[in-house]
Order: C-alpha cells, then structure tokens, then sequence
C-alpha cells in the first residue's frame, strides 16, 4: 500500500487547490473558535484585536442559565435515542432479514419507513404537536427521545437488516438444533456478529440526535426543556450582544461531534453513505 | 463435529439467501420481533398524520389548552393555494434547490477528484472535508453568523482591512440569499464529495489506464470515462440532495429568520411561522400536505426517470 502511494506522481496543483479548499472548510471553525476566548469588547472592535479570556464559558454555566440543564437534556436525549434505535433497530433488523415476517405487515411498514425520510420533518410537525400534545409528551426530553428514534428508527433497521443478511444462517440453525430459543439464537450467537452493523447506527444516530434542532424547536418551550441547540439558537437574537458566548457555546456543542468524527471515521462515512443510499 | 456438517449442508440446499420459517410458530417470532418498529410508526407516524389531515380540514382553535376543530372541508387547500405568499415561498424554494443541488454536485465532483489526485493532502484532506456535514446544523448557523454578521464578523473586518466597501451580506434580499446558499453548499458538499469519491474508488483502475495507453488526454478521460462511470452514484447523490435541499430549515432559521422581506422564506420556515406565530393550524397543515404530495411527485419521477434511464438495472 504505502509503496503504491510512494510512487504516485505529486501534482502541485492539486495539492495547492485542495489546501485551499480545506482553509474555506476551517476558517469558520477557526474563527468560531477563536471568539469563544475572546471578551466581547475585542469581538465587535472594528479593529482585530486579540485578548485572551474564559469568561464566555463561565457566562454560559453562570448563575440563572438553562445551560447546564440543556447539556444534560441534550445527553439524556442522545442516550435515549441511540438505546432504542438499538434494541428495536436490530430486533426489527433481524425478523426482516433472517425470521420472514408475514407480507402484511412488512409492506406498509416498510412502506412507511421509506416514506418518512423523503418528506421534509417540518410538514409533520403539526400532525406531530397535536399528537405529542394528547400524549402529555410536549416539551418534555421523552417526548423527544421518541421523537428522535422516529425519524433515526428507518436507518437503523435497514442497516441492521442489511448486516444481518451479511451472516451466514447457519449459526442460527446450529444454535436453534443445538437447543436454544430463538431469543437466545439472537442475543448471543448473531447480535455479537453484527457489532460493526451496531457501531456504524449507534454513532450515527447519536451525532443526528445530539444535532437535532427542528424537533426541539417546536416541541419544547425553551430554557431548561430544551436541549442545547435550542439554548444555542436562544443566543441568537438581534439586539442582545452575546457573540462570545454563542460562540463558546458552538464550540461546546461541536467538540464531542469532531472527536467522534476523529476516532471513529470508518463508522461516520459508511453510516452517512449508508444511511444516504437507504434514504 | 456433526453439528458443524449438518448445518453447512443445509446451507448448501437452501442457498445463501434468507431462510424462511417454516409454520405459524415461525411467523409469530417473526411478527413479535417487528411490533416495536410497527407501533413506534403507528403512534408517531400514522396517527401524527392522521392528526395532520384532521388539521388541514378543519378550522382549529386552542380553546382552554385543547386543540377544538370544526370542519370546513377543504377551504384551508384553498387559502393555501390562492396565496401570493405562498408562492413566493415555492419560488424561493425552487431557486434555492435548483442551486444548492447542482452546486455541491459540482464542487463534491470535483473535491472526489482532487482528493483522488492528492498525494501529500490525501489522508488529511478525507477527514477534515467531512467536518461539516457532521457538526451541529445551528452551530454551523452560528458560525456563518459569525462570519457575515455587519457588525463582528471577519468577512467585513478583513474587507476593512484591505480597505474595500463593506457589505451587509444578510440585510439585503438577494445578499442574504446568495449567503443562505452558500452556507448550504459550504454544509453538504462533503456528503456529495464522500459518495463520489466512494464510488470513484470502485471503478477499477485498468479503465484509466487503457484510456491513457490509447493516447486520450486527461480531458478526455475525464468527460469521456470517470464522469460517465461515475453516471449512476451522481444520479444518487443527486436525488439525496435533492431531498435534502428541500427539508433545509436548520440553518436559514437562525441565519435569516425567512428574511429580510421574505427574500429567504423556504417552504419549511414558511409552515413554522403558520404554525407557531400566526396560530393558522389549517393553513399551515393544508401548506405541509400540499408540500409532501409535491415532494413525492417531484423524488417519484425523478425515481421513474432514473429507472428508464438505467433500464431497471438497479
């Protein structure tokens, strides 16, 4: 591998290109990153003017802020959501692809499940608010927990479904002649061979519910119900000046995402390209 | 020892394929597995649009924190449908796919290419150019905010700086416009990059080299063997695109708020102030049905075209 590569021609160009193409991709983050320690005094200075400070982090936690609730909203609702797209994504995963469920009930599901990422999510969100609202779930982070599993759940059982497809049904006939029940077949001879198929839904899931805004925004009223990216969008308002701490809280926001995107690159790409081929 | 041969045997019969469950027994597993997918879609999909057709039927008022509906048949379809602004929105819409689509198309072609020439950048390059399609959609908002905003951001600081006129990117309709697209393209390009350069991996490399060995320029290899082979995950890419181009919210929520004028009111933030600020309930459902039976059309012949053109072959 590494002597192929060695032996490929260098284009300048190419390279000179691409580098600039990779500064349009990181200025705004760098700038982004940089206003985070900056007072805002050196921000709307009509000069560039570089003082150092931690102040804008320690506004966001400060005394009277629904910040540090919304982290914790925003790390129920990830955990929640990656749990259940999980447990029923795989469950339902493996009774399409090895157990034959009657036509029936397979069709208009799976009907319904390619459906639903095709339409924008805001035409839902009327039918969705009456419903969340019947159910007492409105600005509550269960209801959008569910919410979130909802529109991840389509992903996550065609892509269990497809891993699952993958393994070779022998193991689970070896394992139902040799005596166990078909939940003991599933949970410990073919969950453990798709742990890859679990890795790829679980990060994706959690970055698309740790990012989910439109939900959040209509189903909850702000301040403590909210997860961060309402808090963060609450930043934004005209005649406030607070563009330090909406950039601190951005790059709060965006350091878990870039370490996932990091250390678990493989995961990402064939879960973006995955989900997107489903889609 | 015989287990292991019994079953490899079985294999044999019955293929690589699925291995259907035999009996009523089976069915049940199989039927019980699935109930927690199909009533997730029942409660939150299903009955959600039911309330969605209820909604759009009907005149709907909060009286005492419950939602009370009256029938008015289809007098909502009708408002929606006679309403100029509406189909400003659709026309902002439009333009708004029309460009952002065919833009990352072309910019993702041409990073997948880059990126498959790079040498020094290549590793580097693979992981940073996807940054943007995962960070958060508000954060990206934010920085952009930061960006264009008259007052602190970098774009007329540096403008300043070299002493050229200052520019209210966001307080003019097409400025905010033409940013509002930019952001998009600068957002999901990586999505278009990584699924072309995918694809251009899969193409075997024996195709470029008798393309050069038969004396052809990089040209003509380009318009005549990559673009053509990469035909079909271009048309993929595109219809996702498309898809995703017409749910944007996100990030033109908190850039433009639809505004100034509605010069950036796309169908989605349309449906929300219907919704949350003026209280209309039926016309902002009505908007939603007419936008999903629009949706379906337009991602349904698009579909039908890409068949034909592919001859059903996937």
């Amino acid at each position: 591998m590494k002597s192929a590569e060695g032996g490929r021609r260098i284009f300048p160009g190419v390279e000179i290109v691409l580098g600039l193409v990779m500064i349009i991709v990181a200025v705004p983050l760098a700038w982004t990153a940089l206003l985070a320690f900056m007072p805002n005094r050196a921000i709307v200075s009509p000069t560039w003017d570089f003082s150092f400070w931690l102040g804008n982090f320690k506004d966001l936690y400060g005394p009277g802020t629904a910040f540090a609730a919304q982290t914790v909203n925003s790390v129920l609702l990830t955990a929640g959501t990656v749990v259940l797209c999980l447990v029923i994504g795989s469950i339902a995963g493996y009774s399409l692809s090895r157990l034959g469920p009657p036509r029936w009930i397979t069709l208009p599901a799976l009907a319904l499940a390619a459906l639903l990422p095709l339409v924008p999510p805001m035409t839902l969100v009327p039918g969705l608010y009456l419903t969340m609202n019947a159910l007492g779930l409105l600005g509550t982070v269960a209801g959008l927990t569910l919410l979130n599993t909802l529109f991840n759940l389509p992903f996550a059982v065609l892509l269990m479904k497809s891993y699952f497809d993958q393994i070779s049904g022998d193991l689970r006939e070896a394992a139902l002649v040799d005596g166990a029940s078909e939940a003991q077949a599933f949970m410990r001879v073919m969950v453990p061979l798709v742990r890859p198929g679990l890795a790829a839904v679980g990060i994706y899931t959690a970055i698309m519910a740790w990012n989910e805004f439109l939900m959040a925004l209509t189903m909850t009223s702000g301040g403590t119900s909210s997860p961060l990216t309402v808090g963060i969008a609450s930043l934004v308002q005209p005649f406030e000046v607070t563009w330090g701490q909406m950039a601190a809280a951005g790059v709060l926001v965006s350091i878990p995402i870039l370490i996932l995107a990091v250390i678990a690159n493989r995961q990402i790409v064939s879960g973006l390209t995955a989900g997107a081929v489903k889609g | 020892m015989t287990t292991v041969v019994a079953p490899s045997t079985a294999a044999t019969t019955a293929g690589r394929g699925r291995l259907r469950s035999a009996g009523t027994a089976g069915a049940m597993v199989a039927t019980v597995a699935l109930l927690p997918f199909v009533a997730f879609l029942l409660v939150f999909a299903v009955y959600p649009l039911i309330n969605l057709v209820r909604l759009a039927v009907s005149n709907t008022a909060v009286q005492n924190a419950v939602f009370v509906s009256e029938f008015t048949g289809l007098s909502n379809f009708g408002r929606v449908l006679t309403d100029p602004a509406f189909w400003h929105s659709v026309l902002i819409t439009t333009a708004f796919v029309v460009l952002t689509v065919g833009l990352t198309l072309v910019a993702g072609l041409a990073l997948a290419l880059l990126v498959d020439r790079a040498v020094v950048l290549h590793h580097l390059a693979r992981n940073v150019l996807i940054w943007p399609a995962v960070i958060t959609p508000v954060v990206v908002s934010v920085l952009w905010l930061l960006v264009l905003s008259p007052t602190v951001g970098g774009l007329n600081k540096l403008l300043r700086t070299f002493g050229l006129p200052e520019q209210s990117w966001l307080n003019s309709g097409p400025g905010a416009f033409m940013s509002v697209v930019a952001v998009d393209v600068w957002h999901w390009t990586p999505i278009v990059f990584l699924f072309l350069y995918t694809a251009l991996k899969g193409i075997p490399s024996e195709l470029f080299e008798a393309a050069r060995v038969d004396g052809a320029t990089e040209r003509q290899i380009l318009f005549q063997v990559t673009i053509p082979l990469l035909g079909p995950a271009l048309v993929v890419v595109g219809l996702l695109r498309l898809v995703m181009s017409i749910k944007a919210f996100d990030e033109m929520f908190l850039l433009t708020g639809g505004g100034p004028n509605g010069a950036t009111n796309l169908i989605s933030l349309d449906i929300r102030s219907q919704f949350f600020d003026r209280l209309d309930f039926g016309y902002a459902a009505a908007e939603s049905i007419v936008v999903v039976v629009a949706t379906l059309i337009i991602v349904g012949s698009a579909v039908l075209i890409r068949r034909r053109s592919v001859g059903g072959a996937s």
